[in-house]
């Protein structure tokens, strides 16, 4: 096979951290590779989430095409959430842009379940039956034998020590790359795109440790990172030389400290009414202006589109108006903490983009963007996730791009 | 409409599919129910996959599945099997739900057949083969009923058949209900604890394996709480928030434990022994019920039932399988004096058939939310059994010219008969909207009217001596001595003035 691709996904790790641990000759391979080749900021989608994010680097489009806008979305008619999966995208992932080559997909986040393809797909998280997730079906007993896992169990960072979920992260990363070489063999392929997604949660839960070479877990979390350095050597060892090796994060990593509930915010300012004895987004009464979707997804309660909505048409742009003001205004100890307000036609273009929220805000460092319905205290410290989110991917790649400044909707266009 | 804010987490049409955790991008490995604080339980819907995965918060009044009725939202074709369909609450229950439009399937062995056929007795108001039965159903009212002749404790076929149609709600009717027949003799006692005790556990497991979704609404019996010397109130099955047990000087709450149980009767012990089994199950496994403790049933109407002769339920009035209200209008109709055992100054909750159905009806739409048990006391009131009998007697005698007597008989039972009684029955008119639509004196006319048909009447003729009770609770056949006969009216009802919280 010629001119093939190798897209290899590292979740949740930013620019600033692929370019410390390399440095530091805990990833000597990937210090290497961006010696030789290019190594750059690359723009996470808005919201910087993974749902969001992969399905713009696997399709090449923005959310207003795509029609995935986060983890979670409101079910016409009602606010339950859904949470969207691949049968929501709306644009064609690459393997099946290209059906004539031949592609294996292994762990990218929002693609369960599984499709037909030329090739194997593995889907990611979240995939909560793994024979789902898995084409074709004959691979699905194939990775029962060897222990398969979707994900870390998350529940363990929360219930056992941090040293039991250190273990966890590792058996499963270890899994992963079994998997990775079980496949890489297994048939003639033209993409191979590999993803670890442990490395986003160790992001969420150890970000402090990172940022605490005393912690006595310090080590265990750069160990981690010389893994994946070493998964990284082993296949880029294996590439021919025509090959694309691509390697890059869906979106960056950050210190977390506040998390801001933003439905406490609206609700405080009027904008939101809460009901008493209803769970949850049902708790969404008559007069409420707008409400909040995870991380800082604003929707208008507009009538005729939510079952207590009251905003008519030709007040939306007033509200919208009063909305931005009000966010930019939000302050802890006297310091804004949104960085930016975007309204929906700032950032969205597309056939899907009537179903985007009709604002969306990115923070300042430091603070969490949480819809938080019902919850008391508009500012609450964080005390078990130190890490959250930011915009800061990476990308390392061994061809020219004529792209100055590449976001994850260009990562299509890079493949050869 | 009460169940207008149920939502899919009570909605059986749910399916677990695990749990995610959009704290930290996610997913935990069981499809556990007890959630962190910040996880999301994720769903699928059976009738409408093409939501995907979501969240259980969309509302009854939301969802396109669920449409409005008289009865509160109901699930379109939901599927309900009936334990125990042949019986007097089973086939009223099954020939409602269908026409309805519920998808009734239902199983049953014919216990009850036999059981009264083994007393010698026989239901006065005939009843076909089950076979016929379901072809009047089709003919006359347009519906059909998947029967399957079977045995609660076969599991391997009951565990097929639940495969087979995979309900979305199970009732749960296929216990033997009678007090005297369980303290009959060694054989008695044991049969109806199998039959209830063994046949519930293993229904319980079943359901845990294969339709762990579904909400079963189980019959229990008001009989189960006694009769508290003490007036203590008889609760729902669990203690209110703000109960308070105080001893030696200190305090407790006992909010949302179980009150005492002070059954009466082997039979009574069965049905305990199910309340309990029913909790811990829902406790282990997430299985969801509702545990009806019914008064006394009554009657012989429902809109179904009336529209045909062929279509009637069963109605027994012999010792073990009559009830009270409806053995004395059969021995009213047949010139028999009313009998009450012992000082007659026993209070007991009644229900009338029809009220029980539509009870049942609303409990079946709202279902408990997963792992939920629940009891609720399904009594629309509270009546002496001397002025019961005076009630049926004064009906007999107004409308249908009848001149009844009254006896008391030495009491069979070992229980208290005279006792105060307060009922707690708050859940049913509250929280499901139930209202009665029939008043005591205006079921007991309807039952005269069926019972003086000719034919009926010979039947209850044929079988009057079935209706004397001979079974003592100390495992002794006699009869039973005769203290007083009295005419209607002339004697002052005396003991406990009943107390209803509804």
């Amino acid at each position: 096979m010629k001119n093939r691709n190798v897209i290899f996904g590292i979740d949740g790790i930013p620019f600033e951290l692929m370019e410390k641990l390399s440095n530091n000759d805990i990833m000597p391979n990937f210090k290497q590779l961006k010696s030789e080749y290019i190594f750059k900021r690359l723009r996470s989608s808005i919201p910087h989430i993974s749902s969001v994010s992969w399905s713009s680097i696997i399709t090449g489009k923005n959310p207003g095409e795509h029609g995935i806008f986060g983890f979670t979305d409101i079910i016409n008619n009602t606010y339950s959430l859904s949470f969207p999966n691949f049968n929501a995208l709306k644009s064609k992932p690459f393997w099946h842009q290209k059906p004539e080559k031949k592609h294996i997909i292994i762990n990218v986040p929002s693609t369960y379940p599984a499709k037909k393809l030329n090739g194997i797909h593995i889907a990611g998280f979240v995939a909560l039956d793994l024979q789902k997730a898995v084409y074709p079906d004959k691979y699905f007993q194939k990775l029962q034998g060897i222990g398969y896992e979707i994900d870390v169990d998350s529940k363990i960072a929360h219930q056992q020590s941090n040293d039991i979920f250190f273990d966890e992260l590792f058996r499963v990363l270890y899994i992963r790359k079994k998997t990775f070489d079980l496949l890489w063999k297994e048939l003639k392929w033209d993409n191979f795109m590999p993803v670890i997604t442990g490395s986003d949660r160790i992001g969420h839960f150890f970000w402090h440790v990172y940022e605490d070479y005393k912690n006595p877990l310090y080590h265990r979390f750069l160990e981690y990172f010389q893994e994946i350095d070493n998964i990284i050597g082993e296949i880029y060892n294996k590439l021919n030389e025509d090959d694309t090796f691509i390697i890059l994060s869906d979106h960056g990593m950050e210190r977390n400290k506040y998390n801001i509930n933003l439905n406490t915010y609206l609700e405080d300012q009027g904008f939101l009414i809460l009901a008493e004895n209803l769970k949850k987004y049902n708790r969404i009464s008559k007069g409420s202006k707008a409400f909040v979707l995870d991380p800082g997804r604003i929707y208008i309660n507009k009538k005729g589109s939510y079952p207590n909505g009251t905003v008519k048409k030709e007040d939306e742009k007033i509200i919208l108006d009063e909305l931005e003001s009000l966010f930019y205004n939000l302050k802890y100890e006297k310091q804004r903490v949104i960085k930016k307000v975007y309204k929906r036609d700032d950032i969205y273009s597309g056939k899907e983009r009537n179903r985007a929220p009709d604002m969306v805000l990115v923070e300042k460092k430091g603070f969490n963007l949480k819809s938080g319905i019902g919850k008391e205290k508009i500012f609450e410290e964080e005390n078990t996730l130190s890490g959250k989110h930011n915009e800061n991917s990476f990308i390392l790649i061994n061809k020219e791009i004529n792209v100055k400044s590449p976001s994850v909707e260009d990562i299509v266009g890079f493949l050869g | 409409m009460y169940n207008a804010n149920k939502t899919c987490w009570n909605c059986p049409a749910a399916k677990l599919m695990g749990n995610v955790d959009f704290r930290a991008c996610g997913q935990a490995r069981d499809k556990g129910l007890d959630l962190g604080e910040e996880e999301e339980i994720v769903i699928e819907c059976r009738r409408r996959p093409e939501l995907g995965y979501f969240e259980p918060n969309i509302t009854f009044e939301q969802c396109p599945e669920w449409t409005p009725t008289e009865y509160g939202y109901i699930l379109k074709e939901m599927k309900v099997m009936i334990l125990g369909i042949d019986g007097y609450l089973g086939w009223s229950l099954a020939l409602k739900l269908a026409k309805l439009g519920f998808q009734v399937s239902g199983l049953d062995n014919f216990t009850r057949r036999d059981c009264v056929m083994e007393k010698g007795a026989h239901t006065i108001v005939p009843i076909k083969r089950m076979t016929e039965r379901l072809e009047v159903a089709r003919d006359v009212l347009g519906i059909n009923i998947n029967f399957r002749k079977l045995n609660l404790n076969a599991t391997a076929k009951l565990r097929e058949f639940l495969e087979e149609v995979k309900p979305e709600s199970i009732v749960h009717y296929a216990e033997i209900p009678s007090a005297p027949y369980s303290m009959a003799d060694l054989e008695h006692a044991v049969k109806v604890q199998e039959n209830n005790v063994l046949g519930t556990l293993k229904l319980l497991w079943l359901m845990k394996e294969v339709v762990p979704e579904t909400s079963l609404i189980k019959l229990g019996t008001m009989g189960e709480y006694g009769t508290p010397l003490t007036g203590r109130p008889l609760y729902e099955g669990l203690f209110p928030a703000d109960a308070i047990i105080e001893w030696d000087d200190r305090k407790w709450s006992l909010g949302g434990e179980t009150t005492p149980r002070d059954p009466a009767s082997f039979y009574h012990v069965s049905k305990v022994q199910d309340t309990f089994n029913i909790l811990e199950a829902c406790k282990y496994w997430w299985l969801r019920s509702y545990d009806v403790m019914q008064g006394v049933i009554f009657g012989v109407y429902t809109e179904e039932l009336a529209m045909d002769n062929r279509l009637r339920t069963r109605y027994d009035i012999d010792e073990w399988f009559g009830t009270v209200i409806n053995r004395f209008v059969a021995q009213a109709v047949v010139n028999i004096p009313l009998t009450i055992y012992g000082k007659g100054e026993q209070i007991r909750g009644f229900i009338a058939l029809n009220d029980a159905m539509q009870c049942m009806i609303r409990l079946i739409i709202s279902p408990p939310e997963p792992g939920q048990y629940d009891v609720v006391n399904q009594v629309s009131g509270l009546h002496k059994l001397s002025e019961l009998a005076e009630s049926v007697a004064h009906v007999g005698k107004e409308k249908f010219d009848l001149d009844v007597k009254i006896q008391r008989l030495e009491n069979p039972r070992v229980e208290a008969d005279t006792h105060p009684f307060e009922v707690v029955s708050k859940k049913l008119p509250h929280v499901f909207g139930f209202t009665p639509q029939i008043t005591l004196e205006e079921e007991i006319e309807r039952i005269f009217a069926v019972l003086k048909e000719p034919e009926i009447k010979n039947r209850i003729e044929m079988k009057k001596h079935t209706i004397m009770p001979i079974t003592t609770w100390q495992g002794k056949k006699r009869e039973m001595k005769v203290l007083e006969r009295y005419d209607p009216g002339t004697k002052p009802i005396k003991g406990f003035k009943p107390k209803f919280d509804n």
